[in-house]
């Protein structure tokens, strides 16, 4: 790979050329993993990343090319907007498991895709009592046995991101991989489905702030 | 002196100072950094910097910018127009148009407010800002003894897609490069954070004269980050003076008052308020009328407007995951920040006395002052980032008319999202995609922004096509969308133009309502697919009925069918619980049918096995 700009060669696909500076595009497959400079983790240590994320935003931002040329302020934003989402979904534990679990081939946070995962019909059921005891406590206009739900649930959505994190932690060291994958699926699968509940427990407590 | 007229031209670097803009509903200014010092420029012979926000439109033509005009407004109430920030990006039938107010609108194509004036065509709000941004490009020609063509030009942080749109493009009809659209609290916490040099958490009140922000931001290490932003677009000072203004009517029992006599109550409305920021007291006088004004008076018929931005702040901090007491500091701009009511209650409600030591009515301009040498000045651009967010969120309307977010508010710009969508049926060669903005489930309850159509999609089974749509938000904060149908690279892209109008009272309290009707949402969404899936189940059983009737006898068949008759029924109704159960006896029901159903597939498909092997 070259610089686009003054041709000298580039290693490791720098964010800008070593030599002249300028700004070079996004290298097709990045990953947000490698928009931050780290290896793909379950753990990311956060003031690391606040850092980076500083350091490299006043190298790429659009802001330090306003009067740049079309092309390298196309680059810009490109970097600028793969640096932005990378920010935003690896600070977050959860996001990042499910960003993990997509470089994996698996993508559970797109609308369609989670209803489409196969749960067992124990789990379903599980959800399907909580939903309904919420519904009841919601029509009672009832706020603080919904919060206590809302706290074992949170609970039971940190087990189940505990658990993905450990399978997606033996994926990234290389083993059991298909049981391995599953098991990360199918846990972050229940986080979804947590995580939906406390949001609806959140807007109910909005609505009867109001 | 430089920039004269023998300087060469380079296209890719006008020659000439740049400036900070901004264009303010009653008042706006122009700044520039002047030995390395954010400093307004005179826009008038006494010095002044403020330029107020009015624009009068002569018979013969000629037109006439800032206090002049404001002086005519008394004699031409419906010619001479103040306030049309208001309007920006807005459509002719918005409940802003429904205010008391001496405007008179004007019908013409496309859905925009346009104004009746004297000497000419109607003109838009665009135009008529487009003739404050000239005024003030020309201020500051004479100030500077050379061309200007290059600004930063300041919006409400709360502004949506259609705002911003119609305020690049008044740069662009007063003759300016627009280096950046740059939201005004973002840009108040720049002049303060230069000045003082310092680190931490900041919120920005910012209450001008037609909009109101709030912004939390953290400044870390010469990084300005916007953490959550939040407003209303219709609710400033100008509701305070129109508040004291319907209370003289009142008074006098005026019920049909005409032009003039709003304009010049109005007038003596503002002149009031003001005299009542220093003042316990004041008279206020309107035709001869004269009125003794207190300040506790006044203050109460305010009061519900300052409330407002109460829970507009509280949702500010809780996206920011923040409280209160998180916060290094307050800072207060905008001119309707001087009213002491409104000190009181940001003192009570973020638990501290704001800082206010930048003039309220200068700090925004000197704030786009500043970014806009940032941008240009290249000795400067180690010193300060500037990192904003986009403040409503923007998706895509799904089935059903649920509005699927793709990017929420708050994310950091530029920013982007992409969705893949296939086709419903069989040779089907074009999707229709409509674009929203807003925090609401439905998309009835969110501003609608565009809608454009994928066409050309090569014919293919349905369930085949895959066409990846993605938004992208640059960093300011303008929308452009485009798409492609993955497998044969079909492309179409637009850029959201406000092309409709709307009946948004909804716009700004999109947000405020998602509080007030997240409840009712869910149920909404819930009953939506609840209806999409009776639907598919519907659909699916009499496809199976037609396909296979000797598999069912005729009373099982007369009873399945009476339960599907009552799934159709319910599903055209609102009532979520009943449809679920109703398809839950359904399923029960048609569940031994359906296993003969499956099992005759079975069969067929092992014959078929066998037949081939043979």
């Amino acid at each position: 790979m070259e610089c686009w700009n003054c041709q000298s060669e580039l290693t490791a696909a720098p964010v800008v050329c070593p030599r002249c500076g300028k700004v070079q595009p996004v290298p097709p497959g990045a990953t947000l993993f490698d928009a931050l400079g780290l290896a793909p983790s379950v753990e990311v240590d956060l003031p690391a990343v606040e850092r980076t994320y500083r350091e490299r935003s006043l190298l790429v931002h659009p802001d330090r090319f306003a009067t740049a040329q079309a092309r390298e302020r196309r680059f810009a934003l490109e970097q600028t907007t793969l640096l932005n989402d990378a920010y935003r979904t690896l600070r977050d534990r959860a996001a990042r498991a499910f960003y993990l679990l997509k470089l994996h081939g698996q993508d559970l946070t797109r609308e369609d895709a989670g209803a489409q995962r196969a749960m067992p019909h124990a789990f379903l059921e599980e959800v399907m009592a909580l939903r309904e005891a919420l519904d009841a406590h919601r029509t009672a206009r009832a706020l603080e046995p919904a919060r206590a739900m809302s706290e074992d649930v949170g609970r039971r959505r940190t087990a189940a991101l505990e658990e993905a994190e450990r399978a997606l932690g033996e994926l990234l060291r290389g083993g059991g991989q298909a049981s391995a994958l599953d098991a990360a699926s199918q846990a972050l699968a229940r986080v979804r489905y947590f995580t939906r509940f406390l949001e609806e427990v959140e807007a109910m407590e909005e609505a009867l702030a109001e | 002196m430089s920039g004269g007229l023998l300087q060469i031209h380079d296209p890719l670097r006008p020659q000439g100072p740049v400036v900070g803009i901004d264009l303010g509903t009653t008042n706006s200014l122009v700044a520039s950094v002047l030995q390395g010092k954010p400093t307004c420029i005179p826009v008038d012979e006494a010095g002044g910097v403020l330029l107020p926000s009015v624009v009068h439109y002569a018979p013969d033509g000629s037109v006439a910018v800032g206090a002049r005009a404001r002086e005519l407004a008394q004699e031409h109430p419906t010619t001479t127009l103040a306030s049309v920030k208001r309007f920006m990006g807005k459509g002719r039938h918005d409940a802003e148009t429904r205010k008391l107010g001496a405007y008179r609108f004007a019908d013409g194509a496309g859905d925009v407010v346009r104004f009746e004036v004297a000497g000419g065509a109607p003109v838009t709000p665009i135009e008529v800002s487009a003739e404050i941004l000239r005024a003030l490009k020309r201020r500051a020609e004479a100030f500077f003894s050379a061309r200007v063509e290059q600004a930063v030009v300041t919006v409400p942080a709360y502004f949506d897609d259609a705002q911003r749109q119609a305020t690049r493009d008044a740069g662009r009809l007063a003759g300016l490069e627009v280096l950046r659209l740059l939201n005004e609290p973002t840009a108040a916490a720049l002049a303060y954070g230069l000045d003082k040099g310092s680190q931490g958490t900041f919120a920005v009140y910012d209450l001008g004269g037609g909009t109101f922000d709030v912004s939390i931001l953290q400044l870390v290490e010469g990084v300005f980050q916007v953490k959550s932003t939040g407003g209303d677009s219709a609710l400033g000072g100008d509701d305070f003076d129109r508040a004291i203004a319907e209370q003289m009517l009142a008074a006098r029992g005026l019920a049909a008052p005409t032009p003039a006599q709003v304009t010049a109550l109005l007038a003596a409305a503002r002149v009031a308020k003001e005299a009542l920021t220093t003042e316990e007291s004041t008279v206020l006088e309107v035709e001869g009328h004269r009125t003794e004004l207190a300040r506790a008076q006044v203050e109460q018929w305010i009061a519900p407007w300052i409330q407002k931005t109460g829970p507009v702040c509280r949702r500010a901090l809780k996206d920011a995951g923040l409280t209160a007491a998180d916060l290094d500091g307050v800072i207060l701009v905008g001119g309707a920040t001087r009213v002491p009511a409104v000190r009181r209650f940001v003192e009570q409600l973020f638990g501290r006395p704001p800082l206010g030591d930048i003039d309220p009515d200068q700090v925004v301009a000197l704030g786009a002052a500043v970014q806009a040498d940032l941008l240009t000045n290249a000795q400067r651009q180690d010193e300060v980032l500037l990192l904003d967010v986009i403040p409503l969120s923007l998706g895509l309307e799904t089935m059903g008319g649920v509005a699927e977010k793709l990017i929420q508010r708050n994310t950091t710009i530029p920013t982007a999202a992409s969705q893949v969508f296939t086709t419903f049926q069989d040779d089907q060669t074009g999707i229709d995609i409509h674009v929203v903005q807003g925090e609401r489930e439905l998309v009835a309850d969110c501003r609608s922004l565009a809608r454009f159509r994928l066409s050309g999609i090569p014919p293919m089974a349905a369930g085949m096509a895959r066409v990846e749509v993605r938004f992208e938000v640059n960093a300011d904060g303008l929308l452009s969308v485009s798409a492609r149908e993955l497998s044969t690279g079909v492309a179409q892209s637009i850029t959201v133009k406000p092309t409709h109008g709307l009946t948004d009272e909804q716009v700004e309290q999109m947000l405020l309502d998602s509080i007030e009707h997240a409840e009712e949402d869910i149920q909404a969404r819930q009953l939506v697919e609840q209806r999409v899936e009776a639907e598919r189940v519907l659909a699916d059983a009499t496809k199976q009925l037609k396909e296979n009737p000797d598999l069912i006898e005729a009373s099982e068949r007369s009873e399945l069918e009476a339960v599907m008759a009552e799934v159709r029924r319910l599903a055209s109704g609102n009532d979520a619980e009943a449809l679920r159960e109703t398809m839950r006896l359904l399923d029960e029901l048609a569940k031994p049918f359906l296993e003969r159903v499956m099992n005759r597939a079975m069969n067929r498909a092992l014959a078929g096995h066998s037949v081939e092997q043979v």
